[in-house]
């Protein structure tokens, strides 16, 4: 029953992980910039939730540190997202270059000052892995009581802020813009729509939230080593997004098939019947990849993305 | 007088200089990011710091030790460099390559069965290496080919595989794993599998690591800057790079030349590791992230202007600040500064495009000014 029920548990975090990270690479997206950068932004995002964990004191009661952890990896998702807009924006880098720059900067960064926070009399180098059991149990609750079975409070935001994205970008008029503006820049600035501005903010929302991913995913361990940056997740929920064809719902159910496989990698040990198999563990942590790869060749061949994805809006241009 | 002025003037409209100009805005804008960075970390020891990072080599009193560090230095930049000429390769043909790691750890895996498993000659092994690295580029290539997958996507993704792959077989195998160390076994002093040294140890107080694979990668180097300016295959993966629909209109085949990139980019990703790893100092080592080589590659590529010579002294450069910040742990500093200052100058590369259009746009301004002065003047 425990082994089921953890499961779940796991399916459902890791699906609301690449749930909103994928949304938050949608806003990016539809607006025209390609998000590569998820992984960094959830780093970032984790980084700075982090060093929150790290820093305050036990003293303040428990809701505030929460809030304050919660906002710290908000806000520092969303900034860091902000340097991917500078470059491709103002200065129409190469989104790729750009994206990738930062996702390495993000790890570089993570454990220089994971490092720095960490230094104590006795460890004068630091060390780049945290502890922050305490927050676990803020951020994780008994499911039905059951000891052992651990669900994450953020899951619901994440439930809760699907239909929300959905209305926005469906039934209001700033998600209308945002999607005229990755379709076709041209047309939607000939109808006065600020295009570089309403990229600037569909960037940030996506590092909002990408940084809400990384801030879940840590919150669900009682320690997180940040030289692996999000483990990957980034990437993964860049893959839910291409086959989730940039619509929210879709998204949704995606990231439950890549979270069924993530999930395997970390439960079958504790499943009889595929711990007697005797596949190495390396298997089941390459799967995730491999399933995305066969997955992509059968839909990128219609591709439904934003048709002016990656390409800097050049006013001058037809 | 005036010769010197024109030489100096045309000089400077050069194209080259205007990249080798904002290349070194880029790295200086970089290494004074890195510095800021050690400053809010330890105000007192940051300027320590930074001349250990710049200076590498130079930290050491000793002659010998000097030689032998900037022998070691060296040595690491040659794979650096062929991991450089890769993404540059794809970036020409207008692909680029975020598989490199990928390709570079199957190489890995090819070095360790038939290097120090089966101590086959240098030469087998690395021919072994290229042959791994472009199979497992060409993945990528035939997605993009066939199946139109984004080949960053997909080399992202084939990055993970290979990690997984490299790191489930080679722990598997107790004859090849150093369980004790958590790495595969090196190749050992005297075997087949090692690049010969011919001679250049000895000019480098005996590093033994220092051998013929600088002298290969030059010639690979020259041999891709002659591809790319003298060759059809190099005209017509230029030609892709700039407008795929024309170069296919015009009768080039596109799945040909992005087959063709892919394997080339491949291979010297695969040449990467067998520099790497075949001289003995290194072997893979048990890790959960990507190598972190491929990413340097990039921001080498980028740093040199995407030129074959440019990359020959940007990815020097990367290695230089790279070794030298692996010293830094004795002031109390993170080695991972030094990756701050890289990918920092990853992400200011971007802006060089940007920045060139800038001179230019001044430039017209002068000239302009200067034609409406002359004008002026006439009258």
């Amino acid at each position: 029953m425990i082994v089921v029920l953890s499961t779940i548990s796991f399916l459902v975090a890791y699906a609301c992980i690449l749930t909103i990270t994928a949304l938050g690479g949608m806003f990016s997206e539809k607006s025209g910039t390609i998000a590569l950068s998820l992984e960094g932004c959830m780093t970032v995002g984790a980084l700075c939730a982090g060093i929150a964990m790290h820093l305050l004191p036990a003293s303040l009661p428990n809701g505030l540190s929460v809030l304050i952890v919660l906002l710290a990896a908000l806000i520092g998702g969303g900034l860091y997202s902000l340097l991917l807009a500078v470059a491709s924006i103002t200065f129409k880098a190469d989104q790729t270059l750009a994206g990738t720059a930062l996702n390495i900067l993000s790890t570089a960064l993570a454990v220089t000052l994971i490092k720095q926070v960490t230094k104590t009399d006795a460890l004068p180098a630091g060390q780049s892995r945290l502890n922050f059991t305490r927050f676990y149990e803020m951020f994780n609750f008994d499911l039905f009581g059951i000891q052992g079975v651990k669900f994450n409070w953020l899951i619901f935001i994440v439930l809760a802020l699907i239909p929300i994205i959905y209305v926005v970008i469906y039934k209001t008029q700033y998600g209308l813009r945002l999607s005229s503006c990755g379709e076709n820049p041209s047309s939607a600035a000939s109808l006065g729509i600020n295009v570089g501005k309403t990229r600037y903010i569909g960037i940030l929302i996506s590092g909002v939230l990408a940084g809400f991913g990384g801030l879940l995913l840590v919150t669900m361990n009682a320690e997180w080593e940040f030289a692996n940056g999000a483990n990957g997740f980034g990437f993964l929920a860049l893959a839910v997004l291409i086959f989730g064809q940039w619509k929210p719902l879709s998204i949704f159910l995606g990231a439950f098939l890549f979270s069924g496989f993530k999930t395997l990698s970390v439960v079958y040990p504790s499943i009889d019947f595929l711990a007697n198999l005797g596949i190495s563990s390396y298997f089941y942590l390459a799967l995730p990849y491999v399933v995305c790869l066969v997955v992509l060749v059968f839909t990128s061949k219609r591709n439904a993305g934003p048709k002016d994805l990656g390409r800097a809006y050049d006013k001058g241009k037809r | 007088m005036n010769k010197i002025k024109s030489f100096f003037s045309s000089f400077f409209k050069k194209d080259e200089t205007k990249t080798v100009v904002t290349s070194l805005w880029c790295a200086l804008l970089g290494l004074v990011l890195g510095f800021v960075i050690l400053l809010c970390i330890n105000t007192k020891e940051a300027a320590d710091g930074m001349a250990t990072i710049l200076g590498n080599f130079f930290v050491f009193q000793n002659a010998d030790d000097r030689w032998n560090y900037f022998g070691q230095t060296l040595a690491k930049t040659a794979p650096l460099i062929a991991m450089s000429v890769s993404v540059l390769v794809c970036y020409k043909a207008g692909l680029f390559n975020l598989g490199a790691s990928g390709q570079y750890s199957i190489a890995v895996l090819v070095i360790t069965f038939m290097g120090v498993a089966a101590n086959w000659p240098w030469w087998l092994v690395m021919i072994g290496a290229m042959v791994a690295g472009a199979l497992w580029s060409m993945i990528s290539g035939v997605l993009k080919a066939f199946f139109n997958v984004n080949e960053v996507i997909s080399g992202i993704m084939l990055n993970w595989i290979a990690l997984y792959l490299v790191n489930g077989i080679l722990t598997a195998n107790s004859a090849i794993w150093d369980s004790s160390h958590s790495e595969a076994y090196k190749i050992t002093d005297g075997s087949n599998a090692l690049i010969p040294s011919v001679g250049l140890d000895r000019l480098f107080a005996g590093n033994s690591i220092v051998g013929l694979g600088m002298i290969l990668i030059l010639v690979v180097t020259i041999v891709i800057f002659v591809l790319f300016k003298k060759t059809t295959i190099g005209y017509e993966l230029k030609a892709t790079g700039f407008n795929p629909d024309a170069a296919d209109y015009a009768g080039m085949n596109k799945v040909k030349n992005i087959l063709v990139a892919t394997a080339i980019s491949g291979a010297l990703a695969g040449l990467a590791a067998s520099l790497q790893v075949q001289n003995g100092f290194t072997s893979w080592r048990l890790s959960s992230t990507i190598p972190s080589i491929g990413f340097q590659g990039i921001s080498a590529a980028f740093l040199g202007g995407l030129h074959p010579i440019g990359v020959l002294f940007s990815s020097y450069f990367i290695e230089h600040i790279s070794e030298g910040g692996s010293m830094i742990t004795d002031l109390g500093f993170a080695p991972e500064v030094a990756g701050i200052i890289t990918s920092a100058i990853i992400y200011l590369a971007g802006f060089v495009a940007f920045l060139k259009e800038m001179i230019r746009k001044s430039e017209v301004k002068d000239e302009l000014r200067r034609l409406s002065r002359d004008k002026a003047v006439k009258k």
